[in-house]
C-alpha cells in the first residue's frame, strides 16, 4: 500500500520534471486557470457576502414578520366609508390564542396629526413614536444595547417608561451620558428610559427602496395604551405579528385576516405584508449578481483550459521522441496517459491555488473597503479545487491519450 | 533464448505495402554476442526493434526464453521491455535537462522499483560505466561517448537478460566507438545477451556472430 502510494509519487514527479522544462508555456496556462479560479471565488465570496448582507438586514425586521392593517381600497362602493383603522383594544383581546401560526402578537399605535413634542431640559428629538407591547422587541427583533426591554407591567399598569434608538440617544443626551435611568418630555408627560435599541444597519435595504420607510435607528417605544391615553383613543394603527416560521407567515397572516374579517368584516376589511416579499425581491437580485459573475468565471475556465489543451497537445508533439524512448525502457500506455494527465492536472491546480489566493486577496480588500463580510469559506475553496482538477482532467485527457497511443517504433523515429 | 520463425513485417505506405522482413528464421542463445549488418534500408532496425518487442509483426513467431511473445498485446509487451531488455539507440536517446542519474533510474521507475535500491543500483550502473563523477550532468553538459554511456548504464540499470544496441557507435568517433565496443565485450564476457546492429565491420568484428541482412532475408550468418 505504502509502496503503491511511492510509486505513484514517483511517477507524479517525472510530470513535475516535464513542466519545469517547459516553464514558459506552463506559466502561460498557470496564468489563464488562475484569472479563471479567482473569478470563481470573487463571485462565490460576493454572493455568499450579498446574501449575508442582505439577510442580516432583513434579520433586523425579523424574518417571520407579518403586519396586517386594514385594507384602505374598500371592496364595495356601496358600503358607508368608515372612519378609524379599523382595530382597537377590543380586537386585540379577542385575537389572543386565535391562531396556531402566531407565535407572538404586538399592536402598534403611531402618533395621529402633530406631532408630539420629545425634549430634555434643552435638547429636542424628531424620532417617531411607536406604542407597542412587551413581545414587540422579540418580534421586530430588536436588541437591547443598554438597560432593559418592556416586561408586562410596564404595559399594564401603564407605567411612563420609553426605550430609545441610538439615534434618539444622541440628539438628546449627546455621546457621553448613559441615558439609562435619565427622564425625557413627550408631549406633558414625563418618561424614564429604561433601555437603549441596538443599531440596525438598512443601508443595502434603502438602496433597493424596501427599507420600510422609517428609520430605524431613531425610533421611541412606549407601552401602547399609555400613547393611547394621551392621543385620545382606543384605536391600533396596525398589528404586527412573529409567525412560527417564515414558512407558516402566509398562514398566520390569513387566520388573522379571517378572524377579523369575521368579527369585524361588515365595516372594515384587512390586508397584511409579510417579509417574505422583501427576500424575494433581495434573492432576485442575488442571483442576478451570481449569474453574471459564474457566466464569466465559466468564460475564463474555459480559456484556460483550452490554453492547457494546446500547450499538452504542443507537449506531446514536441516529445514525441522521449515518449518514444520512455515506452522503449518499460512505460505501459497507462503509465504515459497518467504523466501527460498529470502534467495538466499540476497545471490547472497551480493555477487554481493562485487563483485561489488571488481571489482571496481581492475579496478581502473588497471586504475591508466595503465591510461586506468577504472572507472566503472553506466550500468555496474545495469548490475553485475541484473545478480546477476537472478543467485538468477535460483539456489533458485528449493529448495525454494521443500520447498513449503514439506507437514507440514510429515515435522513436520522430525528428 | 530468442527463436524468431519465419517472421513476416511489412509496412503500409498510402495503398503499397512495403515488403520489410521476408522470412527470418533465427535463433539466439543466450550469452551470445551478435553483430546484424546489412545495406541501409535491409530491415536491420525492424528486426532488432521486433527482438526487443518493440514492433509488432505480420506473421511469424517469436519465442523469447522459451514464451511465445504476442507482438500485438501492448501491456505485455511494455512488460517484457521493462524487465526483460535494454535499448541502446545510436542518438542516446537522453531526456534532455534532467541529469544523468534521473535519466538511470527512469526504467526502475516503470518497473515500481522502491526508492532506496534505485539508489543503490543508479550508483552501481554508473559505475560500471565510468561515470560516477558525471551523475548530476544533465546530458547537454556531456560528451558523446559520456551520453552513450549513461545510456547503457540506464539499460543496464533494471538488469536485463538481453542488451539490444542500434548503431550504438554510429554517431561516436572511431576511437570512441572502440571503447564502447570493449564496454559490450566485457559485459558479454560476464554474461549479458548482446544484439547490436552496426555498418562498420570493424565494430562487428567485436561480436562473435554476424548476421547479414539483404532486402529483409538472411543472406548469411555466421
Ligand atoms: N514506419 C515506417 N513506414 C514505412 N516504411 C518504413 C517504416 N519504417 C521503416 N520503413 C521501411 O522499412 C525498410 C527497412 O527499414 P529499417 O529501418 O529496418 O532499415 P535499416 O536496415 O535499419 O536501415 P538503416 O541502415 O538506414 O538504418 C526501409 O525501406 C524503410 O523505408
Ligand atoms: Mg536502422
Amino acid at each position: 500500500m505504502l509502496n503503491q502510494f511511492i510509486f505513484i509519487v514517483d511517477r507524479i514527479l517525472q510530470a513535475f520534471y516535464a513542466l519545469r522544462d517547459n516553464r514558459l508555456r506552463s506559466v502561460l496556462s498557470i496564468i489563464g486557470i488562475a484569472v479563471g479560479i479567482a473569478a470563481v471565488m470573487a463571485v462565490g465570496t460576493v454572493s455568499k457576502g450579498g446574501s449575508y448582507l442582505v439577510f442580516s438586514e432583513l434579520e433586523t425586521f425579523g424574518l417571520n414578520s407579518v403586519w396586517v392593517f386594514r385594507d384602505r381600497r374598500d371592496k364595495d362602493p356601496n358600503r358607508l366609508v368608515r372612519q378609524g383603522s379599523g382595530l382597537d383594544n377590543y380586537d386585540l383581546l379577542a385575537l389572543q390564542n386565535c391562531c396556531d401560526a402566531i407565535e407572538r402578537l404586538s399592536p402598534v399605535v403611531m402618533s395621529r396629526g402633530n406631532r408630539m413634542v420629545i425634549q430634555t431640559s434643552n435638547r429636542y428629538s424628531n424620532a417617531q413614536l411607536y406604542g407597542v407591547n412587551a413581545d414587540y422587541t422579540d418580534i421586530n427583533n430588536d436588541k437591547i444595547s443598554q438597560g432593559r426591554a418592556f416586561r408586562e407591567y410596564d404595559i399594564k399598569r401603564n407605567r411612563a417608561v420609553a426605550l430609545i434608538g441610538p439615534t434618539v440617544v444622541k440628539d438628546l443626551f449627546g455621546e457621553y451620558t448613559s441615558p439609562v435611568g435619565q427622564e425625557i418630555r413627550i408631549g406633558l408627560r414625563r418618561f424614564t428610559v429604561i433601555g437603549v435599541i441596538e443599531e440596525k444597519s438598512r443601508d443595502f435595504l434603502a438602496s433597493i427602496g424596501s427599507a420600510g420607510g422609517q428609520d430605524a435607528n431613531n425610533r421611541i417605544l412606549i407601552p401602547y395604551k399609555l400613547f393611547q391615553q394621551m392621543r385620545g383613543d382606543k384605536s391600533i394603527n396596525f398589528l404586527h405579528l412573529k409567525a412560527i416560521t417564515l414558512d407558516d407567515a402566509p398562514r398566520a397572516s390569513d387566520q388573522v385576516i379571517n378572524f377579523l374579517e369575521r368579527r369585524n368584516g361588515k365595516n372594515y376589511q384587512y390586508t397584511s405584508q409579510t417579509m417574505s416579499t422583501y427576500i424575494k425581491t433581495a434573492q432576485r437580485i442575488l442571483d442576478g449578481v451570481a449569474m453574471i459573475g459564474v457566466v464569466a468565471a465559466s468564460i475564463s475556465l474555459f480559456v484556460g483550459g483550452l490554453g492547457i489543451m494546446n500547450i499538452m497537445s504542443t507537449s506531446v508533439l514536441e516529445r514525441t521522441r522521449e515518449i518514444g524512448l520512455r515506452k522503449a525502457i518499460g512505460a505501459s500506455k497507462n503509465d504515459i496517459l497518467f504523466q501527460f494527465l498529470m502534467e495538466a492536472i499540476i497545471i490547472s491546480t497551480i493555477g487554481g491555488v493562485i487563483g485561489l489566493t488571488l481571489g482571496s486577496v481581492v475579496s478581502m480588500a473588497l471586504a475591508s473597503v466595503t465591510g461586506f463580510p468577504l472572507t472566503p469559506s472553506l466550500l468555496v475553496i474545495v469548490i475553485a479545487l475541484a473545478v480546477s482538477i476537472v478543467v485538468g482532467i477535460a483539456s489533458g485527457y485528449l493529448p495525454a491519450r494521443r500520447a498513449s497511443q503514439l506507437h514507440p517504433v514510429e515515435a522513436l523515429r520522430y525528428e | 533464448m530468442i527463436e524468431l520463425s519465419n517472421i513476416v513485417k511489412a509496412y503500409q505506405m498510402g495503398d503499397v505495402k512495403v515488403p520489410v522482413l521476408n522470412g527470418i528464421d533465427l535463433r539466439i542463445e543466450s550469452g551470445e554476442f551478435v553483430a546484424i549488418m546489412g545495406p541501409s534500408g535491409s530491415g536491420k532496425t525492424t528486426l532488432l526493434n521486433i527482438i526487443g518487442c518493440l514492433d509488432t509483426i505480420d506473421q511469424g513467431e517469436y519465442k523469447l526464453s522459451g514464451k511465445f511473445v504476442d507482438t500485438q498485446d501492448d501491456a505485455q509487451m511494455a512488460r517484457v521491455r521493462s524487465t526483460h531488455i535494454g535499448f541502446v539507440f545510436q542518438l542516446f536517446n537522453l531526456i534532455p535537462r534532467i541529469s544523468a542519474e534521473r535519466n538511470v533510474e527512469l526504467p526502475m521507475i516503470y518497473a515500481n522499483i522502491p526508492h532506496q535500491q534505485r539508489r543503490e543500483r543508479v550508483r552501481q550502473a554508473l559505475t560500471k560505466v565510468g561515470l560516477t563523477d558525471r551523475a548530476r550532468h544533465v546530458p547537454t553538459q556531456l560528451s558523446g561517448g559520456q551520453q552513450q554511456r549513461v545510456a547503457i548504464a540506464r539499460a543496464l540499470v533494471n538488469h536485463p537478460d538481453l542488451l539490444v544496441a542500434d548503431e550504438p557507435t554510429g554517431s561516436l568517433d572511431s576511437s570512441t566507438g572502440r571503447e564502447i565496443m570493449q564496454m559490450f565485450r566485457q559485459l558479454n564476457e560476464e554474461g549479458m545477451t548482446i544484439i547490436m546492429v552496426t555498418h562498420e565491420s570493424d565494430i562487428a568484428a567485436y561480436a562473435r556472430r554476424t548476421v547479414q541482412l539483404l532486402d529483409g532475408r538472411i543472406q548469411y550468418d555466421h
